[in-house]
Order: structure tokens, then sequence, then C-alpha cells
């Protein structure tokens, strides 16, 4: 239960964060707890962390498109800052696309985007044999309907932390 | 189609010529009076009596589903003795507005299995247009039936019969942003569901051998989209290709003794081909950009499949070694998954048009004469049937929940195909042996 409200608000700060198109509508949610607490010692506190310091665990991507917006390049700059304090952490990128794409283009294009985020974080000194990347395609949908905007919410790579 | 819409269709055909209607043939009627059986004692569920009206309303439901053929019957008043099976009254089917007639028996034999017998004429010349017949155990009278029916759509038509074939696709359920989804497979007439896969993780794109023995599929199971193949019969499976390589969009070649598919390495997803019984795979584009979704032509020597090379994905053709590859999409958008006909006619593809959403449609295999077939917002990832006159794909609804469909080149409105679940990325083999 913790970890689904702890998503939701994930989500909703970095819709804001990544589109400032979108407007914002409640007036933002709290910042996640801070490292100092003993229970964030685990793998959620250092995913909160991550978040809270690098501003999101997401970036997005134009239409068909897998090029770094300079908005996306900023949020991996961060990313990258934190990830290579923690060299112990297996970290994971995984690429999304929206519904309106075919289904194996999708998955390839989610590829792409997976692999420009990881090359763009060993550029930045991530070690690469820290980050694998996979492709979810338009598998896992973030943001249901077909409005631009919800299109533009799935169009998306994340940086998961997995252990 | 009913025989009401046949004859809505006729009559709006006569008054309002509209380019769509002009190009679709009259179907024509053939009469389906009951099978009948030598055998006039037993009775029961699988008697040859039980066995004959049933499959002749099978035969009925069959062709019924067809764009050329209008059946009537079976009637009880119909009745006809056995002799007559190969001897009908040409006179009286005539008389009904019958072009063609189906007259057959079953008959039990001494193992306890059944014959089963069919026989196509042209009601007008008296003459005998094909005729089928097999011997079945008592519980799969179905696929008689459907060959019967096949002998039937082939006499009016030149095509083979879609009826006694299989459809694999994905069974959807649960919430959208976590979709369980498993590969099932069910007869062409939907009958006969059965799951292959257990649903633990997500599964895409089955597609099967021409005669469904076999089955290639994406699976997630090792962490990253992977081909796997599985032996329908004895449930066998394996990785098509080792490695860890995303690899994803497979296609049996006709004969089903090659695969066409696409492996990302790096940003670059390009188009091999592997013996579909293991082995190493040849590299058939070096492309820069997406090659994914090849599709073999009916002889096995070219392969269709789309590429974003240009900027937007588009549909290229080339000869099975990766030669003369050569860009035949070009009517604006994008156009993805491209499908040969199993007559070699026809390439179907899905077009995305900017701001109008995906549609099914179809084009020669030189560019030519393209047609879209499809009106709905989110239409994809067509398949053929065996007769090449008529298309399954995938349509999603408002809500985003994807259900399957059929569309006929002769035009009309597609007709969704009833599932138990959700259902998406579907494939239809060819006629079964």
């Amino acid at each position: 239960m913790r970890r689904a409200i702890l998503l939701l608000v994930l989500v909703s700060t970095t819709a804001s964060a990544q589109l400032p198109g979108l407007r914002r509508r409640d007036p933002g949610p709290p910042r996640p707890p801070t490292v100092a607490a003993p229970i964030l010692l685990g793998i959620d506190g250092l995913r909160a962390e991550f978040v809270a310091q690098s501003g999101s665990d997401k970036v997005y991507f134009g239409g068909d498109s897998s090029v770094l917006t300079p908005q996306a390049r900023a949020t991996l700059a961060a990313q990258a800052q934190w990830l290579r304090r923690h060299p112990e952490l297996v970290v994971r990128i995984e690429g999304h696309a929206d519904g309106s794409d075919t289904r194996d283009h999708a998955l390839a294009i989610a590829a792409r985007r997976a692999e420009e985020v990881r090359d763009y974080l060993v550029l930045l000194g991530v070690p690469a044999a820290q980050l694998s990347t996979v492709s979810w395609g338009k598998e896992r949908i973030a943001v249901m309907g077909t409005s631009p905007d919800a299109l533009a919410l799935n169009r998306r790579a994340v940086t998961v932390l997995v252990r | 189609m009913t025989f009401r819409t046949a004859l809505l269709l006729m009559a709006g055909f006569a008054a309002f010529p509209a380019p769509a209607a002009a190009q679709q043939p009259a179907a024509v009627v053939i009469a389906i009076p009951p099978l009948t059986t030598p055998d006039e004692k037993a009775t029961g569920p699988d008697s040859p009596r039980a066995v004959a009206w049933q499959a002749s309303q099978l035969i009925a439901s069959d062709l019924r589903t067809t764009a050329e053929l209008v059946p009537v019957g079976p009637d009880q008043k119909d009745y006809y003795s056995y002799p007559e099976v190969t001897a009908p009254t040409f006179s009286r089917w005539r008389a009904k507005g019958a072009k063609f007639v189906l007259t057959g028996f079953v008959r039990s034999r001494p193992d306890g299995r059944l014959t089963v017998g069919c026989y196509v004429y042209d009601a007008d010349k008296g003459r005998e247009l094909g005729r089928t017949g097999f011997v079945v155990a008592p519980e799969e009278w179905r696929r008689a039936a459907h060959k019967c029916s096949g002998i039937a759509y082939t006499a009016a038509t030149g095509a083979p019969g879609i009826f006694d074939t299989r459809i694999a696709y994905v069974a959807e359920s649960g919430p959208a942003n976590e979709r369980v989804k498993r590969i099932a497979v069910m007869d062409g007439d939907g009958n006969n569901q059965s799951f292959v896969t257990a649903g633990d993780t997500i599964v895409l794109t089955p597609r099967l051998s021409a005669k469904a023995e076999n089955l290639a599929y994406v699976s997630y199971v090792g962490g990253q989209p992977n081909i796997r193949i599985i032996n329908l019969a004895s449930n066998e499976q394996r990785p098509l290709v080792p490695g860890s390589a995303m690899n994803f969009a497979p296609r049996f070649s006709p004969d089903g003794r090659r695969i066409a598919f696409s492996m990302q390495a790096g940003a670059n997803a390009d188009i091999y081909v592997a013996d579909s019984g293991g082995g190493a795979a040849q590299r058939l584009t070096a492309a820069p950009g997406v090659d994914t979704d090849p599709s073999f032509s009916p002889d096995g020597a070219r392969i269709a499949f789309e590429s974003d090379r240009s900027g937007t994905q588009q549909i290229y053709t080339m000869d099975a070694d990766g030669s003369g590859q050569r860009r035949i999409s070009f009517g604006g958008g994008w156009y993805a998954a491209p499908v040969w006909s199993p007559d070699g006619e026809w390439i179907a593809f899905t077009r995305r048009i900017p701001g109008a959403g995906s549609r099914i449609g179809i084009m020669k295999a030189d560019g030519s004469g393209e047609k879209l077939l499809t009106d709905g917002a989110l239409d994809e990832g067509p398949s053929w049937a065996a007769s090449s006159h008529e298309i399954i794909f995938q349509r999603a609804g408002p809500d985003g929940r994807p259900a399957l469909y059929r569309v006929t080149l002769a035009g009309g409105d597609a007709r969704k195909v009833v599932t138990p679940q959700d259902a998406s990325d579907p494939d239809w083999s060819g006629v079964l042996d």
C-alpha cells in the first residue's frame, strides 16, 4: 500500500516536472521523506532519494522519436550524479512506447529509447556494467487514453533501481 | 452475412451504385439440404443421424460467414435418400434459386468411427464440382463438416475454404496497466478455445505455421522479449535463437522451415532469418533504424517488411536473401505490419494516419492499387484468411480494450469475432491437413 501511494506521488511529480504544458491541479505532493529516517535504508528509501535528488526517474520523448530533449538530458545528468555515488546498485532502464504505435514498432522504438538513456548515463560516468535495458513496447501503459497528453506521458524511459 | 442482409445489400446495389458496392459481387445461393444417413435406426447424440443434422447446420453456418455464398437450409423437409446423395433432383433446387447444391452422408463404421462424405454440384448444369470424404471419430465431426464447407466455398469461388483452420491470438484480462496476457488458439469458427501459455508473463504476437502445427510467439519469460517456438501437439517449446538480445516479430515461411524475425542490437532492429528447427540466424537487413514485421511471399522467395529508414515507418520488399530492398508505400502517414496474402496478390498493412488513428488496408506487391478496408480509430495487426478474400485484425475500442474483427476485401463493415476475453494480435492459419 505504501508503495502504491509513493508511486502515485512520483507519477504526478514527474508529469508536471517533465511537461510544463500540463496543468497541475493539486498544490503539489509532499516531498518524499529524506534519507535520514532509518526505515529508508532499504531499496525503497534509495528509490525515494533517487527521485527526490534527480527530479524524476523518468524522461519523456517526442512522437516516433528516441532523441533526448534538453529537459531529458538535464534529468539524466541529475540521475547520473546520484547513480555515480551508488555503484553498488543494479539499475534497469525500461523503455516504453505510446498506444498509438503498432505492436512491433513500439517494441523497437521503446528499446531504442532505453538504449539512448543508457548511453547517455554511461557518457556521464555511470559504469556501463551497472546498467541494463528492457523494452516494454506498449505493454505497460502508464496513462490511459488517446489524447496527445496521454500519449506523451507514455513515451518514456524509466530508470529503475532493481536492487 | 444473413440472407436478409444479403438481399438488402443487393437492393442497395441496384438503387445506389456507390463505388464500393459496385465491386461487391452478388452473393449466390447454395442449397444445403440435410446430410442423409443409411443408418436409420440409431438415435442419440453420437448417432449418424444426429451428427448429419448438426454437420448440415454447421456447414450452413460456415458458409453464412462468407461474402460470396448465401446458404439456404438445412430444412428437415428436404431429406433425401442415400442413393440421391450422388443423384440430386437439380430442378428442385433450381426452382428455389440455388446455383449450387451440397449433398452428403454420415455413415457409421464397425470400428465406431463415422464416414462423412460431401458433394457439391452446379445446380444449373447438373454437374459435380467437388467431393470430399473423411473417416472421423464421432466427436471430431466438426472438422469433417468444415471440410465440406471448404469444398463448397472452393467450388463457388476457386479459393481455399477458410473453415478447417485455426486462429491464434493473445487473450487479455485484468486492468489496463497490468494486463494478463495468454496465448490462445481456437478453431476458425471460434470453437475449441484453448490456452497455450499460463499468463504469468507477458506474451505477444503468436504466429502459426501454415498448418497450425507449430506456433512462434514472443515472451518476456527471460526478462527480455524473446521468440519461442512451441509444438502444439507435444507442447514442447524452446527459444528460436540462443542469447539474450531482444528478438521479436516472428513469421514462418510458407513451408514452415524458416522463420523471419527482428533482432535488436543496440538502437538498431534488423531482420534475420533462422531455421525454425534451430541454428544460426542470418542477417538480411543492415539499415540504421527499425526494420521489423517481415512476412514471406507465398512462394517463400520474397519478404515484405516495415522500416523507418526513411524517417517514418514504410513498407519495403526484398528477396528472401536480403537483396533487392525496395520501398513500395508512398501514400503519406506511416505504414506498418505488412502481411503477404496466401494467393500472392496483396500485401495487407496497418496505416497510421496522423490525427485519424490507424486502419487496415491492402496494396499490390508493387505498391499499386492501395485501398483501406476499415474505419476504426485504432485498428492494427492484419492477418489473412486462407481464401485471401478476408482479413482478421485487432481493433481497440474507445476504452482501449482490444477485440478481433474480420473484414472482407469485397467491402462492407468489419464484423466482431466473439472471444471469451479481450483479444489482440490475431493470426489465422492456412487450411489444415
